[in-house]
């Protein structure tokens, strides 16, 4: 029996798509696609919906015992491997891979080659009723468990939850600790069992009234001691524990939430205390600006674009430029002494003055031009100053740097002319500012324009003459 | 594509690997492959295009540059941090077996009938918010207790110093791997262009010493301008650097110009990238012509300085002295600094010994911490310090309290790390009550260098380089990133 030949190119077609399909699931990790093919990717959202009613009509047809037409099922499997392989492109775009799209990725391609071998079955005259039936029962199950875990990768694992009152995601600067950290954790993590529709053991969390009040056994916070807390107590009983908090089948608090709950009722579970009352020591203050750290990538996705060979342009023996990782638009940059140091060596990176987010030239026999030149660098969060012979007067240039966060300035000749302009930069964070002639008067001035900002004043003087006085075994 | 450049640039560079590659782009999918997977048929992997330089983090790096403080021959874990008070409740007792468990011993006490257990003569004390024991020997690292992170639930499996250091330093005990701070090297590229991204630098102390061997810094397989360089102490800090009497530096860029153009003409011939490399050591050296005395110079270092690391740091090739350098060479870009103090290895006489040793290094030691604090610099400055493997709980030889030794022990041994993204103050991991066995939080060396090359911003399953067939790692087919340890 001879085929019409048609009918094979499209064998060729569904037997090639199959192969292809496989070999990128397979070999996923080592695939590198080039943007034209990952253009194509971006169909995927589109073109996913045919396959989905095609094959569940084909399946509908063959589950109700009519004959599925030859043609429909032949441009089911076409879409349906399409679509596994654009799917396959898109996803490359999403790095890393999370849960859901690893498992969307491998139902969707499982759903295409699945359909492919009903395909090869019809076409080989394969006839046992029964296999088919199988065959279209999985299928329609992978239908849906592949479109469900699709859904959550586009709109979000918690779009078809309930509703429920909305929050910002990001805890705000200078944050209450129990409003904007304890109370989020609580919320992501207990109250769905204790709040005033289902108040599992008595216990109400959604308040701080509540807590302190406890549930049915009672001292769940106590303030000052978290070994007594029966909070603290619970989250820290091994998981199989029946008393564990939250319960085996919930999602447990991680290590730095215990923490934040231990500290916090150590300091006396207050609601009216800020990140900024804490003591540079506690480890509370630690932890919650942890939480706070904005995603890097997105922080400088709004970078301009910078070549690979601008870079490569500008990178000479004495300068060093590099991408802070991977493929980020953010730079930073280090100048080194060289024996004939001329200003164009920094100045002249002002073709990438807007993406310069870390720049170092401690040590560097600079002047007014290169000030001027950092001062435009609006970008810039890191900036090491340190063993320069710049004074208040070249300081003036860096007014504008508002998203600077660390300033290494030791060991100038600065003084509290300075202050002013350090006062003027809201980001600033840490500023290393020992070995200069800014005074206690200075530092107390900065201290309370900006109580957010840690001065490192160098080694405290006791410390330092311990070292001096060798005590020797 | 530029596989295919490559190989026309040079006909010998073009072996079976390739031949098949360029084939294979008129074979059907396989075309298709070949453009999907750029590095599907090359020869070694990533690395070929840009020649043994990958040059980029995988993901924003905590640490730029490491420091490791290497404390060669084994210091004891329970004279240093490893407080274990049963030793001297239960001196001279025999060691359970439920607790040696048939552990392999070295040459040295594998023959003992008797393995009485003996305390460490030196006290213990609590220092610091954090609580952490350290033995009296170290009064200076008490002091940043908080600063540092101690682990003590370190474990290997060689038990002789060479396999030992060899594992610690390039991840496995057999020599012929690369070095640490090579695979970093070549992961991250070179901050400042004018001193090797790897340096090294020895001391050594007066206890019993093991030898240190140049493999140690070698880069194996990588390309050799991964390799450590070692400063030595003294005028002449790297051999052969300067230019003999008479000659300029004129004179020399004119030789190096010609030297150069010599080897370009037989780099056409053989297409060996090993020839670009010498090329641009030659440059580098003649760079390092400038940047080396400028880095090694610490007479402009002021006297605060000098009195924090000790009077010893002026007295080039001491422990002292070579940490005031690496702080200096960290100023200047150098990603990884491993000094190494020789002397640890205590299998007799062991409390004078390791009290010479200690005075050796710890006022310099946290003095380079408390110094890179003040700078800025610990938080992407990684500082780590200790030694191959622990040392047993038990007396070597003869019984006597007063002049005991001990022999090695790799099941449980002490570190300690700052900076770096490293949680302050925080003791990690713990052992048995004897000491022996690791009981909580174990962490393995290679956990340890996955944890190093995390915080550098490398992925260490991803720093790969194929050779011999295999594509290799540092952590080879094991390691965790230990994720409690990261702050």
């Amino acid at each position: 029996m001879t085929k019409p030949s048609q009918n094979r190119w499209v064998d060729y077609a569904v037997f090639g798509l199959s192969l292809f399909l496989l070999f990128c699931l397979l070999f996923d990790t080592y695939i590198k696609l080039p943007r034209l093919i990952a253009w194509v990717g971006r169909w995927h959202p589109l073109v996913l919906h045919f396959p989905i009613v095609l094959l569940l009509l084909c399946a509908f047809l063959g589950l109700t015992g009519r004959k599925v037409p030859k043609q429909l099922l032949t441009i089911a499997v076409l879409l349906s491997l399409l679509t596994a392989i654009s799917g396959f492109f898109l996803g490359k775009e999403m790095a890393p891979k999370g849960d859901l799209l690893f498992w969307h990725q491998w139902m969707g391609g499982g759903l295409a080659l699945l359909a492919a071998v009903w395909y090869g079955l019809v076409e080989s005259n394969f006839n046992k009723p029964i296999f088919y039936k199988i065959l279209q029962v999985t299928l329609i199950g992978l239908i849906f468990a592949t479109g469900h875990y699709g859904g959550m990768v586009t709109h979000g694992e918690n779009f078809l939850a309930l509703p429920s009152e909305k929050r910002a995601n990001k805890i705000p600067e200078n944050p209450l600790l129990y409003k904007d950290v304890v109370g989020r954790i609580l919320e992501n993590k207990c109250v769905s069992c204790h709040n005033p529709n289902k108040t599992k053991g008595g216990l109400l969390m959604t308040s701080l009234d509540a807590l302190l009040a406890g549930g049915e056994v009672g001292n769940t916070i106590q303030p000052g001691n978290p070994e007594e807390s029966e909070m603290i107590r619970r989250v820290h009983l091994p998981i199989e524990d029946e008393e564990h908090m939250p319960p085996e089948d919930k999602q447990a608090l991680n290590e730095q939430e215990i923490e934040i709950l231990e500290r916090w009722i150590a300091l006396g579970a207050s609601d009216t205390l800020r990140l900024v009352h804490l003591q540079s020591s506690e480890q509370l203050k630690g932890l919650v600006e942890g939480l706070m750290q904005p995603d890097t990538r997105e922080k400088w996705a709004k970078l301009p674009e910078v070549a690979d060979s601008t870079l490569q342009r500008l990178n000479t023996d004495y300068v060093t430029i590099k991408r802070i990782a991977g493929d980020a638009n953010a730079l930073s940059v280090n100048v080194y002494k060289s024996p004939r140091y001329v200003a164009k060596q920094v100045t002249g990176l002002n073709f990438v003055s807007q993406n310069i987010v870390q720049l170092d030239i401690s040590g560097l026999p600079i002047g007014q031009d290169e000030m001027n030149f950092i001062g435009s660098c609006a970008n810039l969060e890191w900036l090491e100053l340190d063993k320069t012979p710049i004074t208040d007067t070249e300081i003036e240039a860096l007014n504008l740097l508002s998203k600077l966060k660390t300033l290494k300035i030791y060991s100038t000749a600065i003084s509290d002319g300075s202050i002013a302009v350090f006062n003027k930069m809201d980001g600033l964070r840490e500023i290393y500012l020992w070995n200069t002639k800014i005074t206690a008067t200075g530092i107390k001035d900065l201290k309370s324009k900006n109580p957010m900002l840690r001065i490192e004043g160098g080694i405290a003087e006791e410390l330092r003459n311990s070292f001096v006085i060798s005590d020797s075994l | 594509m530029e596989e295919n450049k490559d190989a026309s640039e040079n006909p010998l560079k073009s072996n079976r690997r390739h031949f098949f590659s360029q084939l294979s782009v008129g074979i059907g999918s396989l075309a298709l492959g070949s453009l999907l997977i750029p590095d599907l048929f090359k020869g070694s992997g990533p690395s070929l295009a840009s020649k043994g330089d990958l040059g980029v983090a995988h993901f924003a790096p905590k640490a730029k540059r490491i420091i490791y403080l290497f404390q060669a021959g084994a210091p004891s874990q329970l004279e240093t941090f490893d407080y274990k008070p049963i030793l001297r409740k239960r001196m001279g007792e025999d060691l359970p077996e439920s607790i040696r468990n048939g552990q392999r011993l070295t040459g040295m006490t594998a023959n003992q009938d008797k393995f009485p257990l003996m305390p460490p003569k030196i006290g213990f004390k609590k220092h610091g918010e954090s609580q952490t024991w350290i033995s009296d020997f170290f009064p200076h690292i008490a002091k940043i207790a908080d600063d540092i992170t101690v682990v003590r639930s370190m474990h290997t499996e060689a038990i002789n110093h060479d396999p030992a250091i060899t594992f610690f330093q390039t991840g496995s005990q057999i020599a012929g791997r690369p070095s640490m701070g090579s695979w970093l090297s070549y992961g991250l590229g070179s901050e400042n262009k004018n001193l090797p991204s790897f340096v090294v630098l020895t001391s050594r102390g007066k206890g019993n010493s093991q030898g240190l061997y140049s493999k140690l810094w070698s880069s194996g397989f990588l390309d050799s301008k991964h390799q450590g360089v070692l400063l030595r102490s003294g005028k002449d800090p790297v051999l052969y650097l300067n230019d003999p009497d008479g000659i300029s530096r004129s004179d020399k860029r004119h030789l190096l110009d010609h030297v150069a153009s010599l080897n370009k003409m037989h780099h056409v011939e053989t297409g060996d990238d090993e020839i670009e490399s010498r090329i641009a050591q030659y440059e580098m050296a003649y760079r390092m012509q400038m940047s080396v005395p400028d880095v090694m110079d610490i007479s402009k270092e002021p006297q605060s300085i000098i009195d924090l690391y000790g009077e010893d740091c002026q007295v080039p090739g001491t422990y002292a002295a070579n940490a005031l350098q690496a702080r200096r060479l960290a100023e200047n870009g150098v990603r990884f600094i491993q000094l190494y103090h020789q002397g640890w290895d205590q299998h007799g006489n062991l409390h004078n010994e390791m009290a010479g040793q200690a005075k050796d290094v710890d006022q310099a030691s946290a003095a380079l911490v408390l110094d890179l604090k003040q700078r800025g610099m610990l938080e992407d400055t990684l500082v780590v310090w200790g030694g191959e493997f622990g040392r047993g709980n038990y007396a070597q030889g003869k019984f006597d309290p007063e002049n005991y030794g001990r022999d090695h022990h790799p099941k449980a041994f002490s570190i300690w790390m700052a900076g770096g993204g490293i949680k302050p103050g925080l003791n990690y991991g713990q052992t048995d009550e004897f000491g022996y066995n690791v009981v909580e939080n174990p962490v393995h060396i290679n956990d340890f260098h996955a944890t190093l090359m995390h915080q550098m911003g490398l992925d260490h399953e991803k720093l790969t380089y194929k050779y011999q067939g295999r594509r290799f790692r540092l952590t080879d087919v094991a390691g965790n990133v230990i994720n409690d340890l990261l702050a």
